[in-house]
């Protein structure tokens, strides 16, 4: 559609107008409670009182050095990349090669087990979070960074099978045919034809997968106990009970842990954007 | 092909054996067998250590129905939902409507409203508790600029539910306008090129036209409102952790308010039972009665 | 290159024997203190105890009072828990005795334990057989600022009986002025009203007939006039706006900040409301006061009972030996005769709350000592679910959304469902 078009009517100077005006209206609605918040960590908690939505009259940019200066920033930062990072990884390892038996080989009982996997998207892990716990317990991996990422990984198979397997199903079976033929093994299909060729898809299930388990907050709160490995949003909440009214403080932290957020956001955003919305239509 | 056919049957069946146990044993593991063991935790009155023993049938249903809480947590999730549909649907779709065309800005709008939505929700509650805050936060200015006293929203039971909606909107209703505009881009535009040669006006065509073909996408946006609410958790816990006086509960903060943080394994599993019974209940119907069409 | 190469090389080694050299035996500590002056103190009494106790680290662990009750059911059931974490005693206790994570401390601590106040040790005993040592005791009264209460014309000292300070609260809202604070978001700074007010009108006789089932329990005339009670104050709503909405570190930091005229506090509050307070000073000891919960008429306690705290330090199950050896040493004589020096808190170890720096504190420590039922808790002495709906259902009483009737029957359902 083109929007010359639209604007050529007569009277439509009054829509264009309030559109326009519409649109504002929401990005103040979206954007002050962000932008309070990052110049809200430039403040001093008596200026936060008085002048919550201006710039601040005197930066006070010691409330975000200390942050970043601090080991606890950097800690949780670490933790969370690792656990997010690891459960990409084995996510796509296992989704993958579960999603290549899906697509390319018929054996018997293979719907059933395909529609045993779908279940997973029914209902989300805090239904059974409990016996979870205990079973977690049970394998003497509570406070282990696996303990968080097994179950993640467990929970973001569904979608991910099911978004894998009909991209490879999209790939030509001839291929895999004429490769069968010339003594090519399925191993050897799937490693050094199926994974490069499925590339963007693999970045959209790893995409929507890692921002998932970086934002995950429920289970590691129930598996894990010691600050060394807290991700950042058990952190952040630890922080906040800590300074429970030094809001000056909080927003810096806040705007320092979601900044990492933004800037994968800013990078890859065509992925996020694509897996987060086609992965959820084709869900 | 009779010929060939068999290398490639070991072949295939050493694939499957090495291909898909992993995946299998981790989802049976983790996802499967815990849902099956709250159903039988949940016949147990048991705060988790050791084993199971204490036997007390179907008390715990009773229990999790007679308490008052979790009547208030169910309503609460259908409110939720209410909200999704008539507030953030139509704001979602007029949105999309808007920026589904190129014009300057439109693609960094589009990025503005998403951001939200990939924000994680423990500090989208926080932010939001700062905006909330008597007394350094947003409103608080506000009221303070007009000489009024502001209302603690989080702090009363009559208003913390509305306080806890209108940052569910904020979140949430960048990836519904996603998932619009990308309806909205694939779409023929040959039809309405046509309608508007035709003279329709653009109401007409908007009405008759875009959203009839957009309807498999209002009905997609309108079932993860659905799932979205039943597994509301990490958004309440830093605004209200479900007060006060248990008022802003969802069913997910209410398992693990008084399941989890009790360690009442028995009560808990009993409400994971009866969340996992909904869920799979609305979405075997949901997929039966509205989307049969696709 | 290769130097480079070298050079890392040793990086690591070495980094490898820091990591084993440091400690033989590291001991985790888990408390849940904010006030930074405390903490610096504890700080310095670890780095005494690994001074003397080479081979042996002490890591401190934080967290916040409400973070670490929610996270405890689940923390103690991991292999890697702290060895040494901080307890209330009562009902939650002997739920983590039966739960077996707790470690039997009795031989380690028995002579010694002869020199901590009996009572506070009586609590942290299971069936006889000892698990942690107890480090303070409390008392739950109301601190007032005396600026305010002169502002208002009410004579703290004065206010005696339940009909005194509902008067002192209508005074306050004539005057203007915020009459007490809460930390309601946390509720169990409310539930010290109801269980305050059912001390007072059944006293141990009450509290021990509930127990066992008897008077109706928890659902009995003594309960339910205890939320009457607690319904009359609410109506005047005495609390400061939102105040369902504050922490209790927030409620503390506003008394200090002179933001209300009460606060029905646990003593240690003295010192926490000047960390606390925006100001980091808070309210001077010429500007603090304290009376005791008033009496009501025809309650069947006595005046002198007291509704407070015995806390102290568990020895988790698997800790190493000398877990048990550090909180002896944290609850030595001269670590208790400094703390006390220092006002934090009112000590168990016997004669050392003759160092108690001010007269606030020592007058709480008489209370508690001529009180002849100390009652704790009831969030920690009833278990953990059960002290959970307590609190749910005082914080419901307060928020208007429960009638006395129906929190009492809460209650008692709890109780009765029991676990």
């Amino acid at each position: 559609m083109n929007s010359e078009q639209d604007f050529s009517e007569t009277g439509l100077d009054w829509a264009a107008f309030l559109k326009a005006l519409y649109l504002l209206g929401v990005v103040l609605f979206v954007a002050t409670p962000l932008v309070a918040t990052v110049l809200g960590g430039f403040k001093s908690l008596g200026e936060l009182r008085t002048n919550p939505f201006g710039l601040p009259q005197v930066w006070e940019w010691k409330n975000y050095a200390d942050i970043v200066l601090s080991r606890r920033y950097w800690q949780l930062l670490q933790n969370s990349l690792i656990i997010s990072s690891l459960t990409v990884i084995l996510t796509l390892i296992t989704a993958s090669m579960a999603a290549f038996v899906f697509a390319h080989i018929s054996f018997f009982g293979r719907n059933m087990l395909l529609n045993y996997i779908t279940m997973g998207l029914l209902f989300p892990a805090a239904t059974a979070i409990l016996p979870l716990f205990i079973k977690v317990r049970d394998l003497g991996l509570l406070d282990h960074y696996l303990g968080v990422i097994l179950p993640q990984v467990a929970f973001s198979l569904a979608m991910s099978i099911l978004l894998l397997r009909r991209f490879f199903k999209e790939l030509p079976e001839e291929l895999l045919e004429a490769a069968l033929v010339d003594g090519c093994s399925y191993l050897n299909f799937f490693r050094y034809v199926t994974l490069p060729l499925s590339r963007p898809i693999l970045a959209t299930v790893g995409t929507i997968t890692f921002v998932h388990s970086w934002n995950a907050y429920l289970v590691p709160l129930v598996m894990l106990n010691s600050d060394s490995q807290y991700p950042w949003p058990m952190g952040i909440m630890i922080y906040q009970g800590e300074f429970s009214a030094e809001w000056h403080l909080i927003l810096a932290f806040i705007t320092l842990t979601l900044l990492p957020t933004i800037i994968l956001f800013l990078f890859a955003q065509k992925h996020i954007v694509a897996g987060l919305t086609s992965g959820a239509v084709k869900g | 092909m009779l010929t060939s056919r068999k290398p490639y049957d070991a072949g295939k069946l050493s694939a499957v054996l090495l291909f898909l146990p992993p995946a299998l044993l981790l989802f049976t593991v983790f996802v499967v067998m815990p849902i099956g063991e709250a159903a039988w935790y949940s016949g147990f009155n048991w705060n988790g250590f050791g084993t199971p023993k204490n036997w007390i049938g179907w008390d715990n249903y009773r229990f999790v129905f007679d308490n008052k809480a979790f009547g208030t947590a169910f309503k609460n999730n259908l409110l939720i939902i209410v909200v999704s549909l008539l507030v953030q649907l139509p704001l979602a779709l007029s949105l999309a409507l808007i920026l589904a065309r190129a014009f300057k800005g439109a693609v960094m709008l589009r990025m503005l409203f998403f951001m939200p939505y990939i924000l994680a929700e423990i500090a989208t509650g926080l932010i939001f508790s700062f905006v909330y805050d008597g007394e350094f936060g947003l409103l608080a200015a506000i009221y303070r600029h007009f000489d009024a006293q502001a209302p603690h929203l989080l702090a009363s039971p009559d208003t913390s539910m509305l306080a806890i909606l209108l940052v569910i909107v904020w979140k949430y209703f960048g990836f519904h306008m996603m998932l619009f505009i990308a309806a909205l881009q694939g779409m023929d535009k040959n039809l309405v090129e046509a309608a508007r040669v035709d003279g329709a006006s653009r109401w007409q065509i908007l009405r008759h036209i875009i959203i009839p073909l957009l309807r498999p996408t209002i009905k997609l946006s309108v079932f993860f409102a659905i799932i979205g609410s039943l597994q509301l958790f990490d958004l309440i816990m830093p605004l209200t952790r479900g007060g006060p006086a248990d008022s802003s509960h969802t069913m997910v903060s209410f398992l693990y308010n008084f399941g989890v943080m009790r360690m009442r394994v028995g009560f808990g599993s009993a409400v994971g039972v009866i969340l996992f019974v909904i869920c799979v209940t609305f979405a075997f119907s949901y997929k039966r009665w509205f989307m049969r069409d696709e | 290159m290769t130097v480079f190469r070298r050079l890392l090389s040793s990086a690591v080694g070495l980094a490898c024997l820091a990591g084993t050299a440091w400690a033989d035996t590291t001991l985790k500590w888990l408390h849940i203190e904010v006030n930074p002056n405390q903490v610096k103190i504890w700080e310095e009494v670890a780095r005494d105890f690994e001074a003397k106790n080479p081979g042996v680290k002490i890591e401190m662990q934080f967290l916040e009072n409400e973070a670490y009750k929610a996270k405890a059911p689940t923390l103690l059931q991991s292999k890697d828990r702290p060895h040494i974490i901080y307890s209330w005693a009562g009902g939650v206790l002997k739920a983590q005795v039966e739960a077996g994570v707790l470690e039997d401390i009795t031989a380690q601590v028995t002579p010694y334990k002869d020199q901590l106040s009996a009572a506070a040790v009586k609590a942290f005993t299971v069936d006889g057989k000892i698990y942690g040592l107890p480090h303070t005791v409390s008392q739950v009264g109301f601190m007032y600022n005396k600026e305010l209460f002169a502002k208002a014309g009410v004579d703290g000292a004065k206010v005696t009986t339940w009909d005194d300070l509902l008067d002192a609260v209508k005074k306050f809202k004539a005057a203007n002025v915020t009459p007490i604070v809460v930390g309601g978001a946390d509720k169990w700074p409310l539930h010290f009203y109801w269980t305050h007010l059912a001390v007072r009108l059944g006293g141990k006789a009450g509290f021990d007939a509930a127990l066992k089932g008897e008077n109706g329990g928890f659902e009995g005339d003594v309960f339910q006039k205890s939320g009457e009670h607690f319904k009359q104050l609410v109506d005047l709503q005495p609390f400061q706006q939102g105040f369902l909405g504050y922490k209790n570190p927030q409620a503390v930091g506003a008394f200090g900040d002179g933001k209300g005229a009460m606060i029905l506090a646990i003593s240690s509050f003295y010192h926490t409301q000047r960390a606390l307070a925006a100001d980091k000073a808070g309210l001077s000891d010429d500007k603090i006061g304290w009376f005791n919960f008033p009496t009501v008429a025809g309650g069947k306690g006595e005046a002198s009972d007291t509704l407070g705290g015995v806390n102290g330090w568990l020895v988790t199950k698997g800790a190493p030996k000398e877990a048990a050896e550090f909180v002896k040493f944290f609850i030595s004589d001269a670590v208790q005769k400094r703390l006390a020096q220092g006002n934090f808190l009112i000590p168990t170890f016997k004669g050392a709350e003759a160092g108690l720096g001010s007269p606030f504190m020592r007058n709480i420590a008489q209370n508690i000592a001529g009180s002849k039922y100390h009652q704790n808790f009831y969030d920690q002495d009833l278990g953990p679910s059960v002290g959970r709906v307590v609190n749910d259902a005082t914080a419901e009483l307060a928020g208007g959304t429960m009638t006395p009737k129906q929190a009492a029957k809460a209650i008692q359902d709890a109780f009765k469902q029991g676990n």
